[in-house]
């Protein structure tokens, strides 16, 4: 292990949360703050007949309302440009905003909100996605075909992103085959559910506006301000406070323009907080519900032949970071398996739901609760023991996997090992209970970042870094790694984040990318200081740089350890002169290529940089007279690289796993037959409780993989979040002779799948 | 809106004549009027600082439970564990720990849930409700009090004081299950509890089971004194499973369907008579047979 690996971690915000003296958005009072209140549509979806706001306007303590009107005429999205801030015309969706209030308290708004007159013409409804599909059913956009869009996306009417992978013969790879298995899986749409609903405090000065958000994605959410109120990055400042859990959902750009133009138009401060069921509703980002059609050829040998798939993605009313889901769904139904034919294709199909966005592992889950239940099928077709099918046919270090990319060093086959091992597979069990295993994989995500460090003159330093913590503790990992570089103690270090005019640009907490190209920053930073210290030693200790150590707080002359100087007394030195300042972003690493295989509508995420894998055993137990499900041990293997913060990578395999169980068994929207979701609260959305977590045991298998982020590390903190539905769902098919085809298996789903007739 | 703090039961009972709606733990109140379900009342009288409610009193006549008396005693307390065990089963599984330490069994009852986990119980050990009021007091029996979803029959300007259960005779045992989706912050899907007196030679002598969340209030199954006479075997715990799922009238919602919830409950009838034989042969099973049972109460 080197010095990084040394599992040590103090939280540095572990004190003020637990403590209660944190403060998180909800909490900020500005002098003469307003409270905000929007106005949903409450129909999914309708033209808007009649608009008015005059009764509104008129109430006592209102201070500003605002419609489509009042703000520029700006159509946006990452991948789409299919929204605005107000909803035009047509609203598409229950939760979409059409008004916004200010007034002087939040009762005042709401009534404001309650006075604002609106009439509609009902449309007709898209719900399904396969009649989405089809060519007669009403359009989500009529105007689709003139929204701006980016160049790779492949749009068709309703489907809003279409992506393949074809590699080989899939025809003549199913026509080898000895047996043919065809599998057909739905999954319904879930939720992020952080503990802290958003909030957004905006305050303008002169012609700069600041905005306290609750969001993961900073700078993402100052791109959304600039391009829907038309404004330079230079004047929108976006701050966050403690953030209380995101898990995706607060990715994207979520009514900071909303919140900053009604500060604007009221000239005061205004403060957004939602409540429990507008977070349920209203932003785009929940977990999209798939249909997952998926045919696999294998000869009796147990090796696959080909693969074939038809994948639909429910992209809801609007297109927000969805754009690059067909193709990643295509990469998780294909699986990280040895497939030498191949066919897949996957559409992002438009309806009248809340917009899709990413949630943690976005498309994994389902997909792989799909596939590896689907592998668990093919290997029963072979009387073969499910787990001796993966070890055959899964991806291995040197070999071309499905979309012709050939890996590095991989642990994708040490993860089955020791994920088995771990909850003892293949031991008897009582008859309700048994165990399930399955693999998956997930991309690190390689792209620009960075961050400042200074020493100041009594030798403390700070970084002011540009990456966000949504609670994963990955921001405050950075601390160790700049100690490391320098000889310093991670408690030596304050962390300054998050602050868009402060420091530079971090994509944020997402796609598990923070200490994968932060720390690349931090490391580059600190590597400035480092050198600035070793020269100031060497001329102290009259020696030569390249001789000089940095090492428990002090730099020494290597080989003469008595020969030091302290980095306190450097940085004492370094004040009257030039100071400790530094900044650091480096090269991310590059995009490995693909061979033999075509993409069709590619958004790069077909080749997978740095690759994790995965292997989680489930066992649980089921009660038989009511199909509830109990897991009772979880055996987690990951290879996500070296890992550098051992207490916070233990963290996220137990998160991951827990929120893995809550989508297997409890948690999924459910919809009216107008479209509105019915269980938009949290006793009947059912996230699991401590009282239900199992023991949950991990193994890292740790390869210092190269072209990968610091001293080998990958991602992690998705990587936890796409296995465990899918062992749950292979423990439950032993015990029921077949699986439930429904995602989430609810116990009434289960009994359900017990009641059915056999067809056999 | 009105907020009175009483500190005695006369000057709550003054508030109530003058319109006040009582308030304990809240943890129904006030968490309905943050879902948007109904808004606070414009006058509430806290009742929770009135000393004289609190109490558990045990006698040769049964046991009173103070209207303040929380789920986290009942769940603990030696003599509820002892002779009313199904009781403190059902209050073991309200909520969470601190939901438990707020809300109150008075609450309980006089929100009128047909999904309230202590109503089973109570309807099988034949529970009365002391409501008093400026006027006087009365007692009435738990089914006479529930008149529907969040309805009783008390009136408006009348307090539940207490809650009175019957002495429990020689060879008794109850218990309560219920079918949860988690294992905290959960509400029955389907329960139900059940009453028993056995013989020495293990012969029923009095069967008593009642049903959660199947019905518009909790409700007694009818016909268990059919059953008198015999032993506790798989063919009578058959026919309480039977019993139980043809008297249910459940609806069909997001928790369950109406399928589901009609043979779940025959599920938990069965459970809770067998517990509670097993409790009423002496065999110790912990409080809640829920979780001491494994999954679903799975026996």
């Amino acid at each position: 292990m080197t010095a990084a690996t040394k599992p040590r971690f103090i939280r540095a915000d572990g004190p003020d949360k637990v403590t209660g003296s944190g403060r998180y958005t909800a909490d900020l009072t500005l002098t003469g703050m307003l409270a905000a209140k929007f106005r949903y549509a409450d129909i999914a979806h309708a033209r808007i007949t009649k608009l008015d706001v005059s009764a509104a306007r008129a109430i006592p303590g209102v201070m500003a309302v605002l419609t489509a009107d009042d703000v520029p005429d700006v159509r946006f999205g990452p991948f789409v440009q299919d929204r605005t801030l107000f909803a035009r015309d047509v609203v598409r969706f229950e939760g979409e905003v059409i008004a916004a209030v200010a007034a002087t308290t939040a009762a005042i708004a709401q009534r404001a909100v309650d006075a604002i007159v609106v009439e509609f013409e009902p449309l007709p409804l898209v719900t399904d996605l396969e009649i989405g599909l089809t060519a007669d059913a009403p359009l989500v956009h009529a105007d689709w075909a003139s929204y701006g869009a980016a160049g790779a996306l492949v749009r068709d009417r309703n489907d809003a992103s279409f992506s393949s992978i074809s590699k080989g013969d899939v025809d003549a790879g199913l026509a080898e085959a000895d047996h043919v298995i065809t599998s057909r899986y739905v999954a319904d749409g879930s939720h992020a559910a952080p503990i802290e609903p958003r909030a957004v405090v905006a305050q303008w000065e002169g012609n700069k506006v600041t905005i306290w958000t609750s969001t993961q994605v900073p700078f993402d959410a100052r791109a959304g301000v600039c391009e829907t109120l038309e404004l330079p990055a230079n004047r929108v400042r976006i701050i966050v406070p403690h953030l209380g859990g995101g898990f995706g959902g607060k990715c994207g750009f979520h009514y900071e323009a909303h919140i900053a133009a009604l500060a604007k138009a009221a000239k005061r401060p205004v403060r957004l907080v939602f409540s429990r069921r507008e977070e349920f509703l209203a932003p785009d980002r929940r977990r999209e519900g798939m249909v997952i059609d998926v045919t696999t050829g294998v000869r009796n040998d147990g090796t696959i032949t080909a693969r074939k798939a038809w994948i639909a993605i429910d992209n809801g009313a609007y297109t927000a970071d969805s754009g690059f889901f067909p193709q990643l769904a295509a990469m998780h139904v294909s699986g990280p398996y040895r497939i030498p034919n191949l066919y897949v294709e996957a559409h992002l199909v438009y309806t009248n739901h809340q917009p899709s966005g990413s949630v943690r592992a976005p498309t994994a889950p389902q997909s792989c609760w799909a596939i590896e239940s689907h592998t668990d099928e093919v290997a029963a077709a072979l009387a073969m023991d499910p787990v001796d099918f993966r070890r055959l046919n899964a991806v291995d270090t040197g070999v071309e996997g499905p979309s012709g990319q050939t890996y590095g060093e991989i642990g994708v086959q040490q993860c089955i090992e020791e994920a088995t091992k771990l909850v003892g597979y293949g031991r008897t069990l009582p008859d309700d209970e048994a165990i399930g295993v399955a693999i998956g994989w997930w991309p690190s995500f390689a792209v620009p970042s960075g961050a400042y460090i200074k020493i100041d003159g009594d030798g403390s330093g700070q970084i002011i870094t540009g990456a966000q913590e949504c609670g994963t503790g990955s921001v405050m990992t950075l601390r160790q790694l700049a100690a490391d570089e320098l000889g310093m103690l991670p408690e030596d270090f304050q962390l300054v984040y998050q602050d868009t005019s402060v420091a530079p640009y971090d994509m944020g907490a997402t796609g598990s990318q923070t200490i994968f190209n932060n720390g690349r920053a931090v490391i580059a930073a600190a590597g400035q200081i480092a050198e600035q210290l070793k020269a100031l030693a060497a001329e102290h200790l009259e020696a030569s740089p390249a001789d000089i150590v940095l090492a428990d707080g002090h730099a020494h002359v290597a080989g003469t350890p008595s020969s030091s100087v302290s980095i306190t007394e450097l940085a004492g030195i370094a004040s009257g002169g030039e100071l400790l300042i530094a900044h650091g972003s480096g090269t991310p690493p590059s995009a490995p290529p693909l061979l033999g295989s075509s993409c069709v509508g590619d958004v790069g995420m077909a080749a997978f940089v740095a690759p994790q894998f995965s292997c989680h055993a489930v066992r649980l137990r089921l009660d038989r007279d009511t199909g509830v499900v109990r897991i009772l041990e979880v055996g987690a293997a990951h290879d996500s690289g070296t890992i550098i913060n051992e207490t916070g990578a233990l963290g996220q395999i137990q998160g991951g796993v827990m929120m893995g169980i809550g989508q297997a068994l409890t948690e999924g929207t459910l919809y009216d037959d107008e479209s509105r979701q019915r269980n938009p609260a949290l006793l009947e959305y059912k996230l699991q409780t401590c009282a239900d977590s199992p023991v949950i045991n991990t193994h890292f298998v740790q390869i210092a993989t190269p072209n990968a982020g610091p001293h080998g590390a990958k991602g992690l903190a998705e990587a936890p979040n796409v296995a465990t539905a899918a062992a749950i769902s292979n423990a439950l098919a032993k015990l029921l002779g077949r699986p439930v085809r429904r995602l989430p298996m609810t116990a009434e789903r289960v009994w359900e799948t017990m009641s059915e007739v056999d067809p056999s | 809106m009105n907020f009175t703090i009483a500190t005695t039961l006369d000057e709550a009972l003054t508030a109530l004549a003058a319109g006040a709606r009582p308030v304990a733990g809240g943890s129904d109140l006030v968490v309905g009027a943050r879902q948007g379900k109904s808004p606070l009342p414009e006058s509430v009288v806290a009742i929770d600082r009135i000393e004289s409610l609190t109490h558990l009193d045990a006698s040769t006549d049964g046991l009173g439970i103070g209207a303040l008396v929380t789920h986290a005693q009942l769940e603990s307390d030696a003599t509820v564990v002892g002779a009313y065990t199904a009781l403190a089963d059902a209050s073991a599984l309200v909520g969470s720990p601190s939901t438990r330490n707020v809300g109150t069994l008075g609450g309980n009852v006089m929100n009128a849930s047909p999904a309230m986990d202590t109503g089973a119980p109570l309807l099988v050990f034949g529970a009365e409700v002391e409501l008093r009021s400026s006027a006087g007091s009365r007692r009435v029996g738990v089914a006479d009090l529930w008149t529907g979803p969040g309805r009783t029959s008390a009136q408006g300007d009348e307090l539940c004081t207490a809650i009175h259960l019957p002495s429990r005779p020689a060879g008794s045992g109850s218990a309560y299950v219920r079918l949860e989706y988690r294992r905290a912050m959960e509400i029955a899907v389907v329960g139900a509890a059940a009453s028993i007196t056995l013989a020495a030679d293990g012969a029923v002598v009095s069967l008593s089971v009642a049903l959660t969340a199947v019905a518009p209030t909790i409700i007694a199954v009818g016909g268990t004194d059919t059953l008198a006479g015999r032993q506790v075997d798989d063919a009578l715990l058959a026919d309480v499973a039977a019993l139980a799922s043809s008297q249910a009238v459940p609806i069909s919602d997001l928790r369950a369907s109406e399928r589901y919830r009609r043979h779940c409950v025959g599920v938990m009838a069965r459970r809770a008579v067998d517990a509670a034989a097993r409790r009423a042969r002496g065999e110790s099973i912990a409080v809640p047979v829920n979780r001491s049972l494994g999954i679903g109460a799975a026996s």
